[in-house]
C-alpha cells in the first residue's frame, strides 16, 4: 500500500461514480486506452510499479470486492469457465444468461455442465498444471473436502452476513447458494389421501407405492431420505439408525418399492409416493403438467436439507470473473432465479422479509411454514450417518 | 541398404531350399513384399495400441490397485482382506454367479431349441426376419430394456394391470416382483436367448443331412441319431454359447442397476458404489472385487476357448 496512490484512486473513484466510470472506461477503450493502460498511467503518477497488475495491487481477493472493480477486471479477463453448472438444474439457464447479459462476458459451461461434485474437484486439481475452470457448484460434503485438498480460493461476497453460519466456511472458502429439502412427491391420481408424515406412510395402505431416488449407499438424495425418516422415527441428527429401521419396516409392510423415483417411474405411477428433493418434485410437477397430477408436501415429522455450495478454483484462469459470478448468484436477482428453479436460495428468509419474493412464484412452492421442520446436519453428522447406512442398508433393509 | 543387410542375414539364418529360392527372386520384388509386410503391420498398429490402452493397461492398473495400500502406496493385501471380511461381498459374488448361471442355462437351453427350429425352417424370408429380430434383441439392454420391463410388468405395468382388472390376478400379491431375483432373470433372458440363437445357429445349420441319412441307414432311431451323432457334434458349440451367456450377464451392470439399483446385491453394482457415490470411497476393495470378477471370467473364458477349439475341429471334418 502506497498512501499517495490510494488517495489518487479514491479521488478517481469520487470523480467517476459507478455508472460514469464504466462509461468513461468504455470511452477510454474507444480512445485506444485499455483499463490497464489507464491504471498504468495512474501508477506512473504514483511511485514505481510493483510488477503485479496495478488494478489488482490493492484489491483484497478474499473479498468483498466492489462491483465496478470486479466488472472492469472481469471484462479484461474476457470470459468465465463454469464447471458443473447444468442449465436445466435449479434454473441455472437464467443465471447463466443473466450474467452474460449484465456483464457482457461469455461463459463456457457446456462441456462440463453435467459433472458430479467429485469430477469438478478433479478439474480443479488438474488446473494446477494447466489453469482451467473458474467456479463450481458442489454438494455440501465436497466444500470442506476441497479445502482439505487445497483446491479452492476464499472469497466473502457482499451478502456474506445474510448466510447462516452453519451454511458457510468461516474463512470464506465455500458458501451455500441454495438448498433442497426432503419432500413427498405424491401422485394424486393414484393416492386419494396424500400422506403428510412418515408415520402415515408406515400405517397407511400404500402397497408398493413408496420409492426413493436411488440407493442410499450411492445417491445423496436417497441417503437424505433415510436421514429424514430417522428424524420422524425417533432418531436425531446424530442417530440415523431409526431411519434404517423405518425403511426395513416399510419394506416389510409391502409399502416400499425399490423402483427408483425417476421421472419415468413417477410419470407411469410405478412410484406413486417418492421421498426426494422438493425442487426435483416441483420440476417434475411442471414438466408432467397433470399427467399425472403431482403434489409436493414437506413431511411434518421430519425433513433434511441438502445444501449446495459455491466454490472458486484456486488456480482459476479468470479470478475476477469467478468472483463476479459469486456476487451475481448471491445478489437478489441470482437468488430469485434459484427460487424460480424451486431450489431454496440461501438468502430466502432475507428475501421474504424484504418482500422481494414475487407472489406468483411463492404460490408455486409448498407453504413456507412446512419448511419450519427442515434440519441442517453438520458434516460430521453426515459422515457418521453415511457410514452407518453403508454398513446396514444392505443387510437390514434389503436382506442382502 | 539396411533391408538388404537384413535380407542376407535372414538368408543365412534359413539354410536349405527356402533360403535358396528366396535368393533367386529379384531384389525389387523381394523388397516390395517386405514393404507389403510392413504395411500390414502398420495397419495393425492402431488396433494393437487400442488393445494396449483400453484393455491391457486397465487390467494392469486394476491388479496393481488391488495390491497397493491406498494410504501408503506400498504393497499390501488389505483390499482382499476387506473383500473376505464382509459377508455381503461374498454374497454379491454368490448372487452374480447364480444370476449368470441361471440366465445362461435358461437362455442356453431355450436358445438352442429355438436355433434348431430356425435352422430347419424352410421359409427363408421368415428365418431372416427372425434372425434380424435376434440381433436387435440380443443388443437391447441397459436402461431402455429395464424401463420397458417396468412398463410391462412393474407394479403399474401394462400386463400387471391387465391381469388384475380382467382376471383379478394380482401378480405382486402372489409374490412376483420385477425388482427381485427372478424378475431380473426374466429381463436377462430377454437378451440372453437371442444371443444364444445367434451364436449357435451356424452349428445347427452345419449339421449335414448326409449324417442323418447315414445314421438312419445304419438303423438308428431319431433319438439314437441325436444322442450319438448330432449332440456330440453340437455339444462344444452349445457349451461355448452358454459360457458366452454367462460372461455376458456376469459383467452386465446397467440393466440391473436401472431396474433394481442396489436391491439385488451384485458385484458390478457393489463396485460402482465403492468408486462412485456416497459410500466411503474404497478403490482398493473395488479393485479387489474387479480382480475377483476377472479371475472368475478368465476361468470361464479359458473353458470357452477350449470348447471352441473342439467345436471347430468337428466342423472342419464336416467340411
Amino acid at each position: 500500500m502506497r498512501p499517495g496512490r490510494s488517495q489518487e484512486q479514491l479521488l478517481f473513484n469520487d470523480l467517476f461514480g459507478q455508472q460514469s466510470r464504466r462509461h468513461f472506461l468504455r470511452r477510454a477503450g474507444v480512445a485506444g486506452l485499455s483499463a490497464s493502460a489507464l491504471a498504468a498511467m495512474l501508477e506512473a503518477c504514483g511511485s514505481s510499479s510493483t510488477g503485479s497488475s496495478a488494478t489488482t495491487a490493492n484489491v483484497n481477493m478474499a473479498g468483498p470486492i466492489k462491483l465496478d472493480t470486479l466488472i472492469a477486471n472481469a471484462k479484461k479477463e474476457g470470459q468465465l469457465q463454469a464447471v458443473g453448472i447444468p442449465p436445466e438444474w435449479a434454473d441455472y439457464k437464467d443465471i447463466l444468461a443473466g450474467y452474460t447479459s449484465h456483464y457482457g462476458l461469455p461463459i463456457s459451461y457446456k462441456a462440463e455442465a453435467e459433472y458430479s461434485s467429485a469430477q469438478e474437484l478433479e478439474v480443479f486439481k488438474n488446473s494446477k498444471t494447466r489453469p482451467h475452470g473458474d467456479i463450481g457448484d458442489v454438494g455440501f460434503k465436497f466444500g470442506p473436502l476441497a479445502v482439505q485438498q487445497g483446491l479452492v480460493a476464499p472469497y466473502k461476497h457482499a451478502y456474506w452476513d445474510d448466510i447462516d453460519a452453519s451454511l458457510k466456511d468461516p474463512d470464506g472458502y465455500w458458501c451455500t447458494e441454495y438448498y433442497g429439502a426432503q419432500a413427498f412427491v405424491i401422485n394424486t391420481d393414484l393416492v386419494k389421501k396424500p400422506p403428510t408424515s412418515f408415520a402415515e406412510l408406515l400405517s397407511g395402505n400404500y402397497k408398493n407405492m413408496v420409492g426413493i431416488d436411488g440407493d442410499p449407499r450411492q445417491a445423496n438424495d436417497a441417503f437424505l431420505a433415510v436421514f429424514a425418516a430417522a428424524l420422524a422415527h425417533g432418531g436425531s441428527l446424530d442417530n440415523i439408525q431409526p431411519g434404517i429401521d423405518y425403511f426395513a419396516q416399510l419394506k416389510k409392510s409391502g409399502n416400499f418399492t425399490v423402483a427408483r423415483s425417476s421421472i419415468a417411474n413417477i410419470s407411469t405411477g410405478e412410484v406413486a409416493i417418492a421421498v426426494m428433493w422438493d425442487y426435483l418434485g416441483l420440476g417434475f410437477r411442471d414438466q408432467l403438467a397433470g399427467k399425472p397430477h403431482l403434489e409436493v408436501i414437506i413431511p411434518s415429522d421430519g425433513s433434511i436439507a441438502g445444501p449446495y455450495v459455491s466454490v472458486i478454483n484456486k488456480t482459476a484462469p479468470h479470478p475476477f470473473a469467478a468472483r463476479l459470478w459469486i456476487e451475481y448468484i448471491f445478489s437478489d436477482e441470482g437468488q430469485l432465479f434459484y427460487l424460480k428453479g424451486y431450489a431454496h436460495p440461501a438468502r430466502y428468509q432475507k428475501l421474504v422479509a424484504a418482500g422481494k419474493v414475487p407472489p406468483d412464484l411463492a404460490a408455486k412452492l409448498p407453504p413456507a411454514e412446512q419448511y419450519a421442520n427442515v434440519r441442517f446436519p453438520s458434516l460430521a453428522q453426515l459422515n457418521a450417518a453415511s457410514t452407518l447406512v453403508n454398513n446396514n442398508w444392505g443387510p437390514q433393509v434389503l436382506g442382502s | 541398404m539396411l533391408s538388404q543387410a537384413l535380407d542376407e542375414e535372414e538368408g543365412r539364418a534359413q539354410p536349405g531350399m527356402a533360403g535358396e529360392k528366396r535368393r533367386e527372386q529379384p531384389l525389387a520384388r523381394r523388397s516390395a513384399w517386405r514393404l507389403a509386410g510392413l504395411l500390414a503391420w502398420s495397419i495393425l498398429v492402431p488396433f494393437l495400441l487400442f488393445c494396449l490402452l483400453f484393455e491391457l493397461l486397465p487390467v494392469v492398473i486394476t491388479i496393481q490397485g488391488s495390491l497397493t495400500n491406498g494410504g501408503t502406496g506400498g504393497l499390501s493385501l488389505a483390499g482382499y482382506q476387506r473383500l473376505l471380511a464382509q459377508a455381503s461381498n461374498l454374497r454379491a459374488f454368490q448372487n452374480s454367479v447364480a444370476l449368470s448361471l441361471v440366465t445362461a442355462l435358461i437362455g442356453g437351453l431355450l436358445g438352442a431349441v429355438a436355433a434348431y427350429g430356425l435352422a430347419s425352417l424352410r421359409q427363408g424370408w421368415l428365418r431372416n426376419l427372425l434372425i434380424s429380430f435376434c440381433s436387435i434383441a440380443a443388443n437391447f439392454a441397459g436402461v431402455p430394456l429395464a424401463f420397458a420391463f417396468v412398463a410391462t410388468l412393474g407394479v403399474t405395468g401394462f400386463v400387471t394391470v391387465a391381469l388384475r382388472s380382467w382376471l383379478h390376478l394380482d401378480l405382486y400379491a402372489l409374490g412376483f416382483s420385477i425388482y427381485q431375483f427372478w424378475g431380473l432373470v426374466l429381463v436377462y433372458v430377454y437378451f440372453q436367448l437371442p444371443l444364444m440363437i445367434l451364436v449357435t445357429l451356424p452349428a445347427f445349420t452345419g449339421l449335414r443331412p448326409e449324417w442323418r441319412e447315414a445314421a438312419i441307414n445304419l438303423g438308428a432311431s431319431p433319438a439314437g441319431y441325436w444322442w450319438r451323432v448330432a449332440l456330440p457334434i453340437l455339444f462344444p458349440s452349445l457349451v461355448a454359447g452358454t459360457m458366452l451367456l454367462f460372461a455376458n450377464s456376469f459383467g452386465a451392470f446397467a440393466t440391473a442397476y436401472a431396474l433394481a439399483q442396489g436391491n439385488i446385491n451384485l458385484v458390478p453394482i457393489l463396485i460402482d458404489f465403492l468408486v462412485n457415490g456416497n459410500v466411503t470411497v474404497d478403490f482398493g476393495l473395488g479393485d479387489a472385487l474387479a480382480v475377483g470378477m476377472m479371475g472368475l471370467l478368465l476361468a470361464v473364458v479359458a473353458l470357452y476357448t477350449t470348447m471352441l477349439r473342439r467345436a471347430s475341429r468337428w466342423q472342419g471334418q464336416g467340411r
